[in-house]
């Protein structure tokens, strides 16, 4: 058991430094970008990305190219692709994705088993390393935070319309392909660069457990992309400073905090469900000043 | 643009889902503050026409013009009219929890096309707001969520999308699916009311060809092509609706008028 005294020792370290800080803005990007993803039905997008990651990073060692440098122009082009299959084939999307990260999956491990050296390090991958974070990673990201409250922010009449309805977003004047297109790819630049923080296999955690309990306590939607990046950052720091304490791969401890979150927005909502003015009134209670003239003769 | 001209000028279109037209050929206008029924058998290509009307499917052939102004080939519109235009779908993809209240989900309804962020709320656009739910019986649901809310109530709120903006040029597809008698005729009976306080010029697409008979200006009858088009009692005989819909159309005498069953429900 750490006490905590070793606690302010590892907070002095620069390393942990950069790794809170990152996993800070890392945490809120999933959280603010995974609540348009849930509400537009995405999660599985995130996840699949994550795992085909894995090609990109395997390939960048393969190379001997930093594989972060590699893994954004690689998550961009696999957003583009299964953007391009989804509309060209006709075919659902979920098996689309399925095929495209199962192969490059399976590709990445068979990259990965041709490279004797970084065998060790598949821990980190799959699991996350955030500690290894770097001042050049951290502008990244910052800058990646602001782009996209930037964009959301601007955009926001367009993003809840079209997760509504894609006709209806249109009819509205709202620029539905070029919308999408730049969601998906904006969810991609994030996924790429929290996998530092939570490795591949846990990324989907990054982006949906937060939303999903800023859903359950949020009416309004700007609450709802606050609370969704509030959790998500918060739930990160807390994770990291654990992970540090303990000395536990920062990935899971991440999502075990993330999943403490949730439990306890599912608590509160519990609790608020339970006050009358949740009930809406119904039909016939409605009072409408044009009702008597609207009444069958 | 003068007060004759149409508000919707549809010139020889065309329009393709996937291997077959669905639709072919038609032409028809709509003059200003006219309520114009599209109705047809399931697969005439309702949807697709109102689809390529509004620009959000690709047009084979033909030209379609709004207010005056030409629809570009993506369905592009200057900004202006576009926001004179409004539609209601069949439904929302509303999921559980959808976090979305109802005065939210109606203020975007005001707000312009383009990036902005008039979300942050202004005094002009929360008076609106509150004055379009009032109008449509949606004031005590103003802050409840979206998802909450039952078929007819969502159609309402719908409407306040709407109206919380002047608008000229209404478009409906099937906007009543899922709606039972009375609250399908309470419904038309707020649109009624709320075209003649607007004075929109409304297309929609209906099965109710009672309702049509009953309240539209101008009846058009598509099966691909346009079949018949003029004042609903003209146009909706029964030797032509058994023609359009084929012999299960059942023609049935009501108390003041001749009536139409589809399928065995009678419009």
């Amino acid at each position: 058991m750490a006490d905590p005294s070793s606690l302010l020792v590892v907070l002095n370290q620069p390393f942990m430094q950069r790794a809170l800080l990152g996993g800070l803005i890392t945490g809120t990007l999933g959280g603010l970008l995974g609540s348009f993803a849930v509400l537009r039905q995405l999660s599985f997008f995130s996840d699949a990305l994550g795992h085909s990651a894995l090609l990109g990073i395997s390939l960048g060692i393969l190379l001997g190219v930093n594989p972060t440098l590699v893994l954004i122009p690689f998550a961009v082009l696999f957003a583009l692709l299964v953007n391009q299959l989804v509309a060209r084939s006709g075919l659902p999307a979920d098996a689309l994705l399925n095929i495209v990260y199962s192969t490059s999956l399976s590709l990445a491990v068979v990259t990965l088993s041709l490279v004797e050296t970084y065998r060790g390090g598949i821990q980190q991958l799959l699991f996350g390393d955030i500690l290894g974070i770097s001042w050049s990673d951290l502008t990244v990201i910052a800058v990646l935070l602001l782009g996209a409250l930037t964009y959301l922010a601007f955009s926001l009449r367009a993003q809840v319309l079209l997760t509504l309805d894609s006709d209806l977003a249109e009819a509205f004047g709202v620029g539905a392909s070029q919308h999408r297109l730049a969601f998906i790819v904006l969810l991609a630049l994030v996924v790429a660069v929290s996998i530092k923080a939570v490795g591949v296999l846990l990324i989907s955690a990054f982006v949906v457990i937060p939303a999903c309990g800023g859903r359950l306590v949020s009416r309004h939607f700007p609450q709802y992309a606050l609370i969704s990046a509030c959790l998500g950052g918060g739930c990160a720091l807390l994770g990291l400073l654990g992970s540090g304490l303990f000395n536990l791969p920062s990935g899971p401890c991440v999502v075990i905090v993330q999943f403490a979150g949730f439990l306890l927005a599912l608590t509160i909502s519990q609790m608020t469900n339970h006050f009358p003015a949740t009930a809406v009134p119904a039909e016939s209670q409605i009072p409408n000043a044009d009702q008597d003239a609207l009444e069958y003769h | 643009m003068t007060n004759s001209d149409p508000v919707l000028l549809v010139e020889g279109l065309s329009v393709r889902r996937g291997e077959r037209l669905a639709v072919e050929q038609v032409s028809f206008q709509l003059a200003r503050e006219t309520d114009t029924a599209l109705v047809g058998p399931n697969g005439a290509g309702k949807s697709s026409l109102v689809g390529a009307v509004l620009g959000l499917l690709p047009r084979a052939a033909g030209r379609v013009q709004i207010l005056g102004h030409t629809l570009g080939p993506a369905g592009e519109l200057p900004r202006a009219v576009r926001s004179q235009i409004a539609y209601l779908p069949q439904s929302l993809a509303l999921q559980g929890r959808f976090p979305l209240t109802v005065s939210e989900f109606v203020g975007h309804g005001f707000d312009l096309p383009g990036l902005s962020l008039a979300w942050l709320g202004s005094r002009r656009r929360s008076e609106a707001v509150q004055h379009a739910v009032q109008r449509t019986g949606c004031h005590d649901l103003a802050e409840f969520r979206l998802s909450a809310l039952s078929s007819g109530q969502l159609k309402r709120v719908l409407l306040a999308f709407c109206v919380v903006r002047p608008r000229q040029l209404l478009v409906l597809d099937e906007a009543q699916t899922g709606l039972d008698a009375p609250s399908s005729e309470r419904f038309q009976e707020l649109l009624l009311e709320l075209c003649r306080q607007e004075g929109w010029t409304v297309l929609q697409v209906s099965h109710d060809l009672e309702m049509v008979r009953r309240s539209c200006d101008q009846v058009l009858c598509l099966n691909q092509r346009l079949r018949y088009s003029g004042a609903p009692n003209h146009v909706l005989s029964a030797a032509r609706l058994v023609e359009l819909y084929g012999p299960s159309v059942v023609p049935y005498r009501h108390h003041h008028a001749e009536a139409i069953a589809v399928d065995g429900i009678h419009g």
